[in-house]
């Protein structure tokens, strides 16, 4: 089976994957021969297509006027979703539904009492301790190997 | 000359039914098991999990090592699958592994801010695996903001620091990452308003923030996808990253305030001037043996982000690396498995004992 490497340009949130692609071999014999890959000019066309927008992009991204667009959609969007989020609380308060401030005070209540489970856990332990045999416990007297020489 | 014409007619045809066949086999299986290394999860503490990992060889190295991942994403990137994980590799050669990784911040979590991260979380991570190995020396080694907490943490506990400190892609200098910069410039960014109205930042909002850095990546993964449809190698590795890379935690809203304000609007860190808790954090004043390994095409934590980070750290044992690859590859498959993880083990394994 053939070994080979990633030649492909970067993924975002991927980063590079260095994953199996072509080998010069491949390169080389493609040169000689038609291209008959389907994607063979889809494959030239993306990896252009991809450098110009993030060049081009990045470039837009980074303007004040772009950062200043970006924030006054980001905080109409909070606003909204804090309209939303009291308007609802309100409909069901008048539906006599809890609410998300009520959920999250009960999940408040719920960490507190996960929190009280463990101090419990900890005392038992102490007076009763498990009786699933502990694993062995390892030797902590290990040493480097030594340096081969051809490093 | 006809013979290389057919050849290559055959190989197009192959890969095209193989691209079929197993898109359809993509679209049917579910993802590969991540981060499954046998462990236990010792301690419990907000977004905080503190897992130990279950030694692979019967001697360790005396001093056990704490994995501290970034708050914005979760651990499994250092232990993906059996053969392209960090942590089997740490446990193969003889470390005693653990990591702190974290879960989404829950809604009464929001007031968690520098000072738990710091002296609570990594601090706390530390006590108990002195705790449980009876070692008091521990190597710190943290990956992108989890190497800015653990270089912290180190900064204000120079007499207690930790025996060997190791940080992978740890921006320092902040005014460097523009367009991070650029998208929170506090003339247009309400940092406030955003934690006060919602108590965390959103991960959907990180995801935007990270996938913007490189506009036209999303769109070229999944043609590199569709491309490589047929190489079984390069499906499981998309998957496990894609994964991996949409799996990212919301911030708890005072921590993602501290930050914005403290280390991208004031660049505190670099500056000298950052506080936790209202302590001094004095990076000069770190003695233990120290390492940062940077990418080369790090498009996130860029090299002027985290070049720096050397110089102001005051160890006298002290060593940077730039290594090829990007902020994740870095850290995980294949170039991480020929060139990081190798280089750690060197630094650390005399430096264990």
């Amino acid at each position: 089976m053939n070994k080979r490497k990633s030649e492909s340009s970067a993924c975002a949130g991927l980063q590079r994957l260095d994953v199996p692609a072509l080998t010069a071999n491949d390169r080389g014999r493609m040169a000689e021969t038609p291209n008959l890959d389907p994607f063979g000019l889809a494959r030239s066309w993306m990896s252009q297509w991809e450098k110009l927008v993030n060049e081009h992009g990045t470039e837009l991204l980074a303007k004040p006027e772009t950062a200043q667009a970006m924030q006054a959609m980001s905080g109409a969007a909070v606003q909204l979703q804090a309209a939303s989020t009291e308007a609802s609380a309100k409909l069901l308060a008048a539906a006599n539904l809890p609410s998300r401030t009520d959920f999250e005070a009960l999940g408040a209540r719920l960490g507190a009492i996960e929190a009280a489970l463990a101090r419990i856990e900890q005392r038992l332990r102490a007076v009763a301790p498990d009786r699933t045999p502990p694993r062995p416990p390892v030797a902590r007297t290990r040493k480097p190997p030594a340096p081969s020489g051809d490093a | 000359m006809a013979t290389a014409f057919i050849d290559s007619a055959q190989s197009t045809v192959d890969r095209a039914i193989q691209r079929n066949l197993k898109g359809l086999g993509y679209l049917a299986s579910s993802a590969p098991v991540l981060g499954a290394s046998p462990k236990d999860v010792v301690l419990s503490r907000g977004p905080l999990r503190l897992y130990h990992y279950h030694p692979l060889t019967d001697e360790v190295y005396r001093v056990p090592v704490l994995l501290v991942m970034a708050t914005t994403n979760r651990g499994y990137i250092f232990d993906m699958v059996p053969g392209q994980s960090l942590v089997e590799f740490l446990l193969l050669r003889g470390y005693d592994v653990f990591m702190a990784d974290w879960e989404a911040p829950r809604a009464e979590d929001r007031a968690l801010g520098m000072k738990d991260y710091v002296e609570d979380f990594v601090g706390g991570s530390i006590a108990e695996v002195q705790r449980l190995t009876g070692e008091s020396d521990v190597s710190l080694v943290g990956y992108c903001m989890g190497g800015v907490l653990s270089v912290l943490w180190s900064g204000l506990n120079h007499a207690a620091g930790p025996k060997n400190l190791a940080v992978f892609t740890t921006p320092v200098d902040f005014h460097q990452m523009t367009l991070f910069q650029a998208w929170s410039d506090k003339r247009y960014f309400d940092v406030d308003r955003l934690v006060d109205t919602l108590g965390m930042a959103p991960a959907e909002m990180l995801a935007t923030a990270f996938d913007m850095l490189r506009p036209a990546g999303r769109v070229a993964a999944n043609f590199q996808l569709l491309d490589n449809l047929w190489n079984d190698d390069f499906v499981k590795s998309h998957r496990m990253f894609d994964r991996w890379s949409n799996d990212m935690l919301p911030l708890a809203g005072e921590y993602f305030r501290e930050t914005t304000k403290q280390l991208v609007w004031d660049n505190a860190l670099f500056e000298g001037t950052m506080k936790v808790g209202g302590r001094p954090v004095a990076l000069d004043r770190i003695t233990a043996p120290f390492l940062h390994i940077t990418a080369e095409h790090d498009h996130i934590v860029t090299t002027g982000a985290s070049a720096p980070l050397l110089g102001l750290i005051g160890s006298d044992d002290k060593e940077q690396v730039v290594l090829k690859g990007g902020h994740v590859s870095l850290i995980a498959g294949p170039n991480a498995v020929k060139r990081m993880w190798p280089k750690l083990d060197a630094w650390l394994a005399e430096k264990s004992i």
